[in-house]
């Protein structure tokens, strides 16, 4: 797995001719009211253990189906596999302690439902960003 | 149960008028199980879970549906319905409201909750049936047969918070609890308060709880109904012996220590947990301790259990002052089989494996063997009369066979 995205990450590096290439971006809506996003937050956010900024600012998180955008943004975020991430929100959501994010039906959504939420976070893989969003945070 | 079901009318109504999905989200998870033992005359059984089955496989003991509605009111109010079917003490699947909970957030670190909620005496406790959340079959029983109630009719907090790299959780709780044992003995708690403490680093985490409560169990099975109106009878009049097996004034006390640390390849999993009880349930202590390893999307792992009795529910001093003459000798032996199938001490090791065949479905398989102690029934129960008498120091095999979802 590691060595297929070694692989994976030097052939994105040749392609762009970037020192380097992220994977997943965090991303909000353009005219989002927040301000920055650092990894440990979102990492928080994204484990069901807060559901708003350290500022108290309420959010609202978005998740893609399930694939491997959305594989990747919990391995880099939480180090925790699919399986893993799985088993883990089936007991945060089944014993009551967290809602699950709200979950978009594709990455095509994803920029009309933040641009309508002003407090929505999502993610989409690294690429060229529609001008309704804002990237907040890049992995890795 | 009947106020549980207002929580979860108010929801009906809520999703009517929300109209979207955006607002409720429903989810569920099922289990699909059998456990076989490999002896004629026991059967498996989870204390205040299941009704022993003469089936053989038994389905009971794991299969269970359940169905949730989480709704957001608003960014600090949310409302949870769960509702379950599993085959229950008397033998039947009658759906009942496992979570119906409103809930408040009063700070970014302080949530609230009100309604019906899961009793978390152990660390898995209020997950014990979402088995998709565990790599077992089901939790160990010598460690989870320490506390059979399940629901919490009161009041928690959540209070999370972080320093440094280290997530911590104080989760307070008051209220009531019910349980049905066996057909028609009902066992409450009552004034349960308690308190647990988790902290998490990274892939480890370790917690520690304590509660306590006032405990009322009222037997109705046939050894008791035989036992009571014998030590009642106006010859002997010992009422002190049944006030020490059943009513309302008992006290009861659970602790327990666990830790998990599963890093992606390895899974260590360990909890001490101990019931300290004056009266109608023995004291006890047990602990587990798990070893996995992921090989990709399969998990074996093996386990080590042990449940020991600290003091039985009659205690050996009390039968011990009935009067010698052997006409009582069967008196005695009775009290003796009333202790020993209140008691759970056995020790076991357990072999198996988890595959996670797809997104969100896991197979397991698990060959325990379990050794009951002198005097107890362990984890059983006797298929017949005769059965009874020789359960204590067996060796017993059981196979557990399971299919986990969540959607």
């Amino acid at each position: 797995m590691r060595r297929r995205i070694t692989a994976l990450a030097v052939g994105l590096v040749a392609l762009s001719g970037q020192a380097r290439a992220a994977e997943v971006m965090l991303v909000t809506a353009a005219s989002s009211r927040i301000p920055s996003l650092n990894a440990d937050e979102a990492s928080q956010l994204y484990l069901g253990r807060r559901t708003t900024l350290e500022d108290g600012t309420q959010v609202t998180l978005y998740d893609l189906p399930g694939g491997s955008t959305r594989d990747r943004l919990y391995a880099l975020l939480t180090g925790k596999n699919p399986s893993q991430i799985r088993a883990y929100w089936s007991r945060q959501v089944f014993t009551g302690r967290a809602l699950p994010p709200r979950e978009a039906s594709s990455p095509a959504d994803l920029p009309t439902l933040l641009s309508n939420d002003p407090s929505a976070i999502g993610y989409l893989p690294d690429g060229p960003l529609d001008p309704r969003l804002r990237v907040l945070l890049k992995l890795p | 149960m009947k106020w549980a079901i207002m929580p979860a009318l108010a929801l009906s109504s809520l999703t009517a008028t929300a109209g979207g999905t955006d607002m409720l989200n429903l989810s569920g998870f099922a289990t699909a199980g059998v456990v076989r033992t490999y002896e004629a005359d026991v059967r498996y059984t989870r204390v205040g879970i299941d009704r022993p089955g003469r089936e053989r496989p038994d389905s009971g003991p794991d299969s269970i549906i359940g169905i949730q509605g989480s709704l957001r009111i608003s960014d600090a109010n949310s409302a949870v319905v769960q509702i379950i079917s599993r085959e229950n003490t008397d033998g039947n699947y009658q759906p009942r409201a496992t979570l119906a909970f409103l809930s408040h957030q009063f700070t970014p670190e302080l949530t609230g909750r009100v309604g019906r909620l899961r009793i978390p005496f152990f660390m898995q406790s209020d997950s014990l049936n979402i088995n998709y959340a565990h790599p077992w079959v089901r939790p160990p029983e010598e460690v989870y047969g320490l506390n059979p109630f399940s629901d919490l009719d009161g009041v928690d907090f959540l209070y999370r918070t972080r320093a440094g790299e280290t997530d911590i959780e104080l989760h307070p709780f008051v209220g009531t609890s019910r349980i049905p044992l066996y057909p028609d003995t009902n066992a409450r708690l009552k004034r349960v308060a308690g308190v647990n403490l988790t902290l998490t680093r990274g892939d480890f985490s370790v917690r520690f709880g304590h509660a306590e409560a006032d405990l009322s169990i009222h037997w109705r099975d046939p050894l008791f109904k035989a036992l009571a109106p014998v030590l009642l009878s106006p010859g002997l009049d010992r009422r002190d012996i049944v006030a020490q097996m059943a009513g309302d004034s008992g006290k009861v006390r659970f602790s327990s220590a666990g830790f998990q640390w599963d890093n992606g390849d390895w899974l260590l999993v360990g909890e001490y947990a101990r019931r300290q009880s004056q009266r109608y349930a023995n004291s006890a202590h047990a602990w587990q301790f798990t070893a996995g390893y992921h090989f990709g999307p399969v998990t074996p792992y093996l386990v080590f259990a042990r449940h020991a009795q600290k003091s039985p529910v009659v205690s050996d001093d009390q039968i011990a002052s009935l009067p010698p003459f052997p006409e009582l000798d069967p008196l005695r032996g009775g009290l003796a089989v009333f202790n020993a199938s209140r008691n759970l001490a056995q020790r076991s090791i357990t072999a198996g494996v988890r595959w996670d065949v797809l997104d969100n479905t896991a197979l397991k398989a698990e060959f325990a063997r379990s050794r009951t102690a002198d005097d107890a029934w362990g984890t059983f129960d006797p298929a017949n009369d005769r059965a009874a008498g020789r359960m204590g120091n067996r060796s017993i095999n059981t196979l557990s066979l399971s299919v986990d979802v969540t959607f």
